[in-house]
């Protein structure tokens, strides 16, 4: 859960910094590539997600290829435990780093090729979403997935979360762009995983990367499909007095079989964050929802689609529907939503995103549930989400400094995602389990199913230093101590 | 053993560690390991564990047991204008859920809708170990835990057994139609043809490249080299696709059985492989594919120039010569080459292992620590 008041550790607290260590890593890098004073730590201290202070011992900045190799060996060499960073614009605290090495891979940001062809790109990790986007939008491709974050965040971290975004309603996540991995083990040995020339055969070593939250390697370089620009985009607004009405009109698209390109919704706290900041994108004010659909493909027999969805809209008792007349309208809608957190940031000191996933179906009744949790512990939940995944983002704002809001905001959280778990959905769709979802893989995953996990990561990372403490609770891990000798994979 | 439920079928898994009996994982049987060389006796049968378990059509999402078949699942599916875009070979009223998965079987539908990789949401398995696995969930979206159902999809049951998996449905288009147009055999003229369509403003259903054999077996003869494209969408879509596909050559409409006829229309037992390369080098991967089959007696192809992959297919019958065989499948190939099925005795020869690496080996053994299941089915045992 996030929100823990930030605390940073005192000096005499924090493990000692192992300045041989420091030393050896500088002689990789360069002495000014190696940071380990409190003060110069400070930047790395936080991602994404708010309360949370945890200050690495060092953070080191590779700035090629093979210093990131010869940085991650003798990490090994030493023994010592490590986290990947890419932007720290994680929302589930996967890149923190407490008390020990930060590994920062955002200067091995070069596209390495584009293959426009075959709509395929070789990209460094610390490449930038958008940056890639823009790099092959000449070829008239794009790249598919677009967290909302995408301005900042980077393809190693979106590879690490499986990020998801808003045209991911249709054209798939980021598990389904990528066809091959150059992987640095956390051991230091560089495999490569996937084959971007032809078909797999053997275990989808791929898939199971792809999510790993940082704690299998690091990822070196990354194989993406792109996509095709499509021929014809529509962009509509429709806006709804109740969001119970706006639910419906997405269940109803969604059940009509219809595939927009994307599908998101945003409720009145939120329109009114976004209206009052510079990203103000003429949303009606006065709505309790507003959807922004996307439809997209050849020409011929989008605006029969667009007529359906419309019809949809108003069926569920939409007040208005318009479709963005030109591209500025598009982008400016599109600029509102992609900006929303941003938005909601101002407002309040602190932000609580939320992250949680509900079957289509259930999204009026869920978010109706939603409203009265929040309505019993007196905090404000603002929507902004992508609706036709049924991936909800109820964010809270709040003061972190005050315990008792504090209080409340966290008992809110609890409440909502046990009532995601118990409509059948699942604890996060997109921003990773992190630190912030530990407490929860309990409610969806059986102690089985998460030591399944841990003895996968095992075989990735036998002695458990690549980002430790993440994504499975330590204590379902018992197993690892149980049966050594069945993993060392030598048969 | 063939154990009723899933407490049956843990017990039946843990009374093998106990007794270190390795077991050959049978569904309906119809495609078994493909001659793999699995060294079991003892078959575990599960493809009477089947049934859907939960279909709600608005949430275009279904979880059925392993052993459903994919006739049960179209047949619930299509009642609600709905269908699991997989069309992998075989009978579908016998080809089972599970077993699709495990095999990471797919067809001609790949070329737009993916494999069974893009379209598994969730999966509940029995590892090695005996425990009851879930990776994964019922919702569409889920990165919730490290992807243990990427993990299970394609390894050939050699993990763990599946008893259930949730898959995410489409809208049946509601308009459709498939078209064959007949190309040269010229590689140029090949080349002109997959420009054309990769050109396309739209991504059809599926678009295969049969050669004159393939043709024959599914009853569009015809002496040349011809693609056939299945279109669909609403009736204004499928009316301009038509339009466009004029433009790469003569198309005329074919029955869209077709497809169906095309999952059953292979000779049985016949050696199979599957040639790739990136789709830009289709022209030559197909030139390959057509030296192999060119030394067969009814051999045939067919392939997908969007996925960049040739299927070769030689009828073997009980007289054929494993040497003659292999002569015929090892030319030079700068390519992948997957093997789909092989006589048992070269296996070893020409597909030695899919265990590429300590990563595999690690899996293997994490999952499956005494090699008990399917041992064998990657080489690994070689
Ligand atoms: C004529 C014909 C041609 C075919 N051609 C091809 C082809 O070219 N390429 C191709 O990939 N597939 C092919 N198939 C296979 C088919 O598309 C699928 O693999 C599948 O639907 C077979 O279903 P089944 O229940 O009969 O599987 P089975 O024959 O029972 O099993 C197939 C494999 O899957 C494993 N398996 C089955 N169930 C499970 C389970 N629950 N958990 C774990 N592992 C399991 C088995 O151990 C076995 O290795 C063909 C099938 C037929 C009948
Ligand atoms: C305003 C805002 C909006 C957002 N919107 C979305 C959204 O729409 N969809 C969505 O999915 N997410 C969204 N996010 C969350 C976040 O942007 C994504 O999770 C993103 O993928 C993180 O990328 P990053 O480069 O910032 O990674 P970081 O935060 O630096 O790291 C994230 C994880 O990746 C690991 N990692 C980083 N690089 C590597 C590497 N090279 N190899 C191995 N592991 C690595 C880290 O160890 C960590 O566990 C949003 C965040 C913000 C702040």
């Amino acid at each position: 859960m996030s929100g823990v008041t930030p605390s940073v550790a005192t000096e005499s607290e924090r493990h000692p910094v192992d300045a041989a260590l420091a030393a050896r890593l500088a002689a990789i890098v360069g002495d000014r590539r190696v940071l380990f004073r409190p003060g110069e730590l400070l930047a790395y201290s936080s991602d994404g997600l708010p309360g949370y202070l945890k200050q690495p011992s060092i953070a080191v900045f590779p700035g090629t290829r093979d210093e990131v190799i010869a940085v991650v060996r003798e990490l090994a060499r030493a023994g010592a435990p490590f986290v990947p960073r890419g932007a720290g614009t994680g929302l589930s605290g996967g890149a923190l780093a407490d008390g020990v090495v930060l590994l920062g891979l955002n200067r091995l940001s070069r596209i390495l090729s584009i293959d426009a062809e075959n709509a395929i790109a070789v990209v460094e990790p610390g490449v930038v979403n958008v940056a890639l986007s823009r790099a092959v939008s000449a070829h008239g491709l794009h790249y598919a997935p677009d967290p909302s974050s995408q301005a900042a965040c980077t393809i190693g971290g979106n590879v690490a979360e499986n990020a998801g975004g808003p045209h991911c309603l249709k054209y798939g996540v980021t598990l389904n762009h990528v066809v091959a991995l150059t992987v640095a083990l956390p051991n230091g040995e560089v495999v490569t995983l996937g084959n971007a020339a032809g078909e797999n055969d053997g275990y989808d070593l791929v898939g199971a990367f792809v999510g790993s939250e940082g704690c299998f390697g690091v990822a070196l370089d990354v194989t993406v499909r792109l996509a095709r620009n499509p021929q014809a985009v529509r962009t509509l607004l429709a806006d709804f007095h109740s969001i119970d009405a706006g639910a419906r009109a997405v269940s109803a698209i969604i059940a009509s079989g219809l595939l927009p390109a994307a599908l998101e919704m945003m409720d009145a706290g939120t329109i009114r964050a976004v209206e009052a900041s510079i990203y103000a994108a003429g949303y009606p004010t006065d709505a309790a929802a507003v959807l922004l659909v996307e439809l997209d493909g050849p020409i011929a027999g989008l605006d029969a689609d667009v007529a359906t969805v419309v019809r949809h809209c108003r069926d569920a008792g939409a007040r208005d529907v318009r479709v963005a007349r030109d591209e500025a309208e598009r982008t400016k809608l599109w600029q509102g939503r992609k900006k929303a957190f941003g938005a909601m940031g101002r407002i309040s000191s602190h932000l609580v995103v939320q992250d949680a996933v509900v079957p289509r179906t259930k999204l009026p009744q869920m978010l109706a549930r939603v409203h009265d949790i929040a309505e019993r512990y007196r905090v404000t939940v603002c929507n902004v989400f992508h609706a036709g995944d049924g991936n909800l983002h109820p964010n809270i704002g709040y003061d972190a400094n005050d315990p008792d809001e504090s209080a409340r905001v966290h008992a809110a959280m609890r409440e909502i995602m046990q009532a995601c778990v118990d409509a059948g959905g699942t604890i996060t769709g997109e921003h990773g389990v992190g630190i912030d979802k530990l407490p929860y893989m309990g409610a969806i995953f059986s102690e089985e199913s998460l030591s399944a996990m841990c003895a996968l990561r095992e075989v990735f990372d036998p002695d458990r230093r690549a980002n430790p403490g993440k994504v499975v609770p330590m204590h379902s891990c018992r197993e690892w101590q149980m049966a050594p000798a069945a993993r060392t994979g030598q048969h | 053993m063939a154990p009723a439920s899933l407490a049956e079928l843990r017990e039946s898994i843990r009374d093998a560690i106990a007794r270190r009996c390795p077991l050959r994982v049978v569904s309906r049987g119809s495609w078994l390991d493909a001659n793999r060389p699995v060294h079991a006796d003892t078959r575990l049968e599960v493809g009477a564990y089947a049934g859907i378990v939960e279909y709600e059509p608005g949430d275009l999402t279904l979880t059925a047991r392993a052993g459903t078949t994919l006739h049960e699942i179209a047949r619930a599916t299509s009642a609600n204008g709905q269908w699991l875009a997989l069309d992998p070979l075989g009978d579908p009223s016998r080809a089972t859920l599970g077993a699709t998965i495990a095999t990471g079987s797919y067809g001609p539908l790949a070329h737009h809708f993916g494999t069974p990789r893009d379209m598994t949401l969730g999966v509940e398995f029995v590892s090695g170990t005996g425990d009851v696995v879930r990776g994964g969930g019922r919702v569409v979206k889920n990165v919730a835990g490290f992807d243990l159902t990427r993990l299970v999809t394609g390894a050939w049951g050699s993990l763990g057994v599946l008893t259930e998996a949730t898959v995410r449905l489409r809208a049946l288009p509601s308009v459709e139609a498939t078209l064959l147009i007949d190309i040269g055999s010229a590689t140029a003229e090949l080349e002109r043809a997959r420009t054309a369509l990769r050109g396309l403003p739209f991504v059809p259903l599926a678009v295969q490249l049969v050669d004159a054999a393939a043709r024959q077996a599914l009853g569009v003869a015809g002496g040349r080299d011809a693609f056939i494209v299945r279109l669909g969408g609403n009736e204004e879509a499928v009316r301009a696709q038509r339009e466009q596909l004029r433009g790469i050559g003569e198309a005329h409409d074919v029955d869209t059985e077709i497809w169906r006829r095309a999952r059953v229309a292979e000779p049985a037992g016949a050696a199979v492989v599957r040639l790739s390369r990136l789709p830009s080098r289709f022209a030559a991967t197909w030139q390959d594919a057509e030296r192999i089959a060119e030394r067969w007696p009814g051999g045939q192809l067919h392939g997908d120039p969007g996925r960049g992959v040739v299927r070769v297919v030689l009828p073997v019958d009980g007289n054929v010569l494993d040497a003659s065989l292999r002569a015929a499948l090892e030319i030079p190939f700068d390519g992948t080459r997957i093997y789909e099925r092989l006589p048992r005795a070269l296996w070893p020869a020409l597909a030695p292992t899919a265990m590429h690496g300590a990563i595999d080996r690690g899996v293997k053994a994490a999952f499956d620590p005494h090699y008990l299941l399917n041992p064998g089915i990657f080489g690994e045992l070689q």
